[in-house]
């Protein structure tokens, strides 16, 4: 078992994981920057260790460092959090070399779903579905429509060399795919001299719905059922919800089989997520596989009553699942609203400062992962975001009261926040529905504000 | 609002884990930058070339390493191995010394030398290894350098030295002293056979062998932060008894005092040196442009022919938005190569000079740059060049001589330098050693005056075999102001003094000043430039063809006779 865990990370994962260490009786050593020195996991921790200055790629980024202070401080084991250095095979290799338990899978596991080339290859040699699309790069309007035609309208033809949406174009009929492929190709040549094209199958408004897994090193894979994460500013998830209203029983027993299946090609160990585009038609193609634990396990968390942070620890030190899939039991309704610091009406501009007046919300039902306290710093070096809000119902519409009430009561003075925007989202019917896509906040005018997709 | 050891910490149970593989970085991964004293991946290391990747350090490089970094890969042959020194002086214990660091380094001696190629072009090369008695030079090293020098004056090669020496070897006293006249000394030799030698300073170049062949290079290259000097600084605080300012000695420091032609990253070491290598393969005119020699037309049909007054051609003459000779240097020439420093005291930025190719063929070019835009305007002092931006000039002129290149100068100054500092390094002496020396130089020289020419300070450039405008350039004895001021005692009265000074192309050519006026349709900018650099181009690519082709006596003699008749 873990002895002594260094958390390499900070803000509220960071002290998320520390609390796990607590309740587990692991020693818990922290790492900070200058800018965090007063931060409440420096402070929280058993022991913290200065790593450098305030921006990221000298303190939390920097491997060599944090592996200076995992040798001085003696600990046997590094958490990576999110972000950072959670998903970077070279770090968690330094680890291996240095037998130091990484929490989280191999190095070469974070490789190999690292790229996107091969582990869509993975999953499709393992009968995942993907995306459909043409296996080679494609010249000529000819050879186009016979692709398209095997791939599925709509499609999407993309420039190989392409970037910023230039060279791209879509297409829902053989009939529109004849001036679709000239246009695109023509943008391609003049803005890279180049002509090579690809087709893909065009998922047209679609949900982002990801399963949470767990596998162990005996080669035990269970999913946790489903995120739907559609909330989204420009890739960037607000609100996360389990479960997804789009999904029956059948196809969350569907999708979830994919999932395991996706793990089990990937000689997956840890908690992982898969993360998959739902068409209306229920259709799925699998997106990519985020081998770290995320930004929203706390929804899944409170529906399956799993500690996954736990129970990565407990993967990581060599222990067997303690549950199988027949345990695993969907009760109620959770979601989790991202509190940033960042001003939606300047186009979400971050907004670092000092806390000078802090309430948080509680009672029956509210959970908030926060690292803030009244006083404290937001540095700008770092991601804006200050507090995660997840609240439980028994079904959603108990859930969205719940969350509503929360967010009313919320209270963060010092900076601007997107409380007000989230309340807003809310109050949407569309979303009080569950009419949602990942264009929603495209597609809808939200507290005055629109979001133009870049 | 503050936590201070508030929190209880967490209660463990001391678990037995005696029987796990303790954590440890094995030996090997991490090493310590003794700059920035961050601990560093060797891997991240090795792979940028041994520069730290966190504050760009240079940590030091072995020989081999060295190697594999400038020459084309399974390229080097290794000269003479196996060579020992004889311990002239009887120096005790000193053989078992050498025994001991052949076995720990598998070098034999401080310096390998031998032959390679570097993107196909063979060198002679020897390169110094630090780790073998802080490569200081005795016998051997001063041998297998003169042998390497020696091979490549019979071979025809060029010579790339990469040192890097404490200086000279203790243990071998008087005998070390000697290896500096002896590597010199062949190192003399192979320039007056007209061949080309790269020194290329690291990370120490201290004494007995900076006071040798490592200052000697037609080109001298440094790596960044070496330490480069004569006395050691522990040796200089001593004897002065005061501490030495930051970055003293540092090749930065020898830049700005005028002895390295360039600073150069490891990263672009090679191609660096592809470059010099490329400008320095001989090449005949004739065989670039052909047998037939077309003469082009004195008077450019381009011309503006808008009846100006001469104050307003010195108007545009000092006009901000005009093109600085650097804008023709980037225009007109490929692969240029900046050279600075006059080897003697500093290097002017109101002077820009270096090699570069036109159209295929080596050229040495120099400018007198007024710079761009405010800041680089001040640094170059407005384009007034001190005593060392002509030493400098004539440094490089003397090269191309060497080298067989032609000159191609720019002029655009309002006047030499005027200033205490300028004349006590001899203002007027470095103007005349110019004239003197440019006017039996033994390659074409053409200058162009683009801008502002004035006085002896636009003099020391425009000794030429030919001497050409731009149409809205001038050309005078003194600046207009300067002409009112001392002729009428009244300054202001320049527009007046401009009319009768005949400063105008123009007016210089039916003077016979000048050969050839280049016209400027409208007054040239840095925008509208490229059309009328075209033009220029093809001028000068007929100019060289011309001249080029011409006995070297024959060329001499019109030079003398073009300014004989004045």
């Amino acid at each position: 078992m873990i002895r002594k865990l260094l958390i390499a990370n900070r803000g509220e994962i960071a002290v998320r994981i520390i609390r796990a260490c607590r309740e587990m009786g692991i020693e818990t050593v922290a790492v900070y920057s200058e800018a965090d020195r007063d931060s409440l996991h420096t402070q929280l921790a058993d022991e913290a260790v200065c790593i450098g200055p305030g921006p990221s790629a000298e303190s939390y980024l920097n491997m060599e460092r944090i592996m200076s202070a995992t040798m001085i401080s003696g600990a046997d084991a590094v958490h990576p959090g999110f972000g950072f250095l959670s998903e970077n095979a070279r770090f968690a290799k330094l680890c291996e070399k240095c037998h130091v338990t990484f929490v989280g899978p191999s190095s070469k596991v974070i490789r190999n779903l690292g790229n996107k080339q091969i582990a869509r290859n993975t999953m499709a040699a393992a009968g995942v579905p993907v995306i459909p699309g043409t296996d080679g790069p494609v010249y000529d309007v000819k050879t186009g429509i016979k692709e398209a035609r095997k791939i599925g309208y709509p499609v999407i033809i993309k420039a190989a060399l392409g970037g910023g949406g230039k060279g791209m174009r879509t297409a829902h009929t053989p009939e529109e795919f004849e001036r679709a492929f000239l246009t695109a190709q023509k943008e391609a040549k003049g803005a890279f001299a180049d002509e090579t094209m690809y087709i893909e199958h065009f998922v047209e408004h679609p949900r982002h719905i990801e399963f949470q897994i767990l596998a162990d090193n005996t080669g035990h894979v269970i999913h946790l059922g489903e995120r739907d994460c559609s909330i989204q500013r420009n890739h960037q998830k607000m609100i996360e919800e389990s479960p997804s209203v789009a999904l029956s029983e059948d196809l969350r027993k569907k999708m979830g089989k994919a999932a395991v299946k996706a793990a089990k090609a990937a000689h997956y160990v840890n908690a992982g997520t898969i993360e998959f585009l739902l068409e209306k038609n229920e259709k799925f193609f699998f997106m990519e596989m985020n081998t770290r634990i995320q930004v929203e396990h706390p929804v899944t968390e409170w529906v399956t009553g799993v500690d996954l942070v736990k129970e990565q620890i407990r993967i990581a030190s060599g222990l067997p699942l303690g549950i199988s899939q027949r345990d695993v039991r969907i009760k109620g309704h959770a979601i989790e609203c991202r509190i940033n610091a960042e001003n939606p009406e300047k186009n979400f501009r971050p907004s670092p400062g000092t806390i000078t007046g802090l309430h948080l919300p509680g009672g029956k039902g509210v959970r908030v992962d926060t690292a803030l306290y009244n006083g404290c710093q937001v540095p700008p070096y770092y991601d804006s975001m200050l507090a995660k809000l997840i609240v439980y119902g028994v079904d959603r519409k108990e859930a969205l009261c719940t969350m509503k009430s929360a967010l009313g009561e919320t209270i963060i003075d010092g900076v601007d926040t997107n409380v007000d925007y989230q309340f807003e989202i809310l109050n949407n019917p569309d979303y009080q529905e569950g009419n949602i896509d990942i264009e929603f906040l495209n597609t809808h005018v939200i507290a005055g504000v629109k979001i133009n997709d870049v | 609002m503050m936590f201070n050891h508030v929190f209880k910490k967490t209660a463990t149970e001391r678990q037995d884990n005696s029987s796990d593989v303790r954590p440890e970085v094995p030996d090997g991964i991490l090493k310590r930058c003794n700059a920035c004293k961050s601990a560093v991946f060797v891997e991240d290391v090795r792979k940028n070339h041994n520069v730290c990747p966190h504050c760009h350090n240079y940590f030091r490089m072995n020989a081999h390493s060295r190697l594999r970094m400038i020459v084309d890969k399974d390229s080097f042959t290794e000269w003479d191995m196996g060579i020992t020194s004889n311990n002239p002086l009887n120096f005790k214990n000193y053989p078992e010394k050498l025994e001991s660091l052949k076995e720990k380094t598998g070098l034999d001696e401080a310096v390998m030398t031998g032959t390679a190629k570097i993107h196909g072009i063979p060198v002679a090369l020897g390169v110094c290894d630090g780790r073998f008695m802080m490569a200081s030079m005795g016998e051997v090293v001063g041998e297998k350098i003169t042998r390497a020098v020696e091979r490549a004056t019979n071979e025809q090669l060029p010579v790339i030295l990469v040192a890097c020496s404490g200086g000279a070897r203790m243990q071998e006293g008087i005998v070390s002293l000697m290896q500096m006249a002896k590597t010199a000394a062949a190192l003399k030799r192979h320039s007056d056979a007209g061949l080309l030698y790269i020194s290329i300073l690291t990370d120490p170049t201290t004494g007995g062998v900076t006071a040798s062949f490592a200052m000697l290079g037609d080109i001298i290259l440094a790596e960044p932060g070496a330490l480069i000097g004569f006395a050691g600084p522990r040796v200089i605080e001593q004897t002065i008894g005061q501490k030495l300012p930051k970055g003293f000695q540092r090749s930065e420091f020898l830049m700005e005092h005028g002895f390295i032609d360039q600073i150069v990253e490891r990263g672009k070491m090679r191609e660096t040196l592809y470059q010099i290598l490329m400008l320095h393969q001989r090449k005949d005119t004739q065989e670039i442009f052909g047998e037939t020699v077309e003469s082009y037309a004195d008077h450019d049909e381009d011309l503006s022919s808008v009846e100006m007054d001469a104050w307003e051609h010195v108007k545009l003459a000092r006009d901000k938005s005009r093109p600085s000779g650097k804008d023709y240097i980037s225009l007109l020439f490929s692969d240029f190569i900046e050279l600075h420093g006059d080897r003697d005291f500093g290097d002017d930025p109101a002077v820009v000079g270096g090699i570069a190719s036109f159209q295929g063929i080596p050229v040495t070019v120099i400018t007198q740059e007024k710079g761009c835009g405010t800041k680089d305007t001040i640094y170059r002092k407005f384009g007034m060049v001190s005593p060392e931006g002509y030493h400098k000039s004539m440094r490089l002129m003397k090269q191309a001589e060497k080298f067989g290149r032609p000159v191609i100068l720019f002029v655009d100054t309002p006047g030499a330098f005027c200033g205490i500092e300028a004349e006590e390094r001899g203002e007027g002496e470095a103007i005349a050693r110019n004239i003197y020396e440019l006017s039996g130089l033994k390659v074409p020289v053409l200058s162009i005056v683009i801008g502002e020419g004035g006085s002896g300070g636009a003099l020391a450039f425009a000794v030429a075999d030919e001497v050409w405008m731009m149409e809205h350039a001038v050309y005078s004895v003194l600046s207009p102001e300067g002409f009112a001021s001392i002729l009428w005692k009244d300054g202001k009265r320049a527009k007046e003094a401009a009319q009768v000074m005949k400063l105008t192309s123009y007016d210089l050519k039916n003077l016979g000043i000048i050969e050839h006026i280049i016209g400027e349709k409208k007054p040239l900018t840095r925008e509208n430039i490229p059309d009328t650099a075209k033009k220029l181009e093809s001028y000068i690519m007929k100019f060289i063809h011309r001249y080029g082709q011409m006995n070297i006596d024959e060329l001499v003699e019109n030079r003398y006779q073009r300014f004989r008749q004045f």
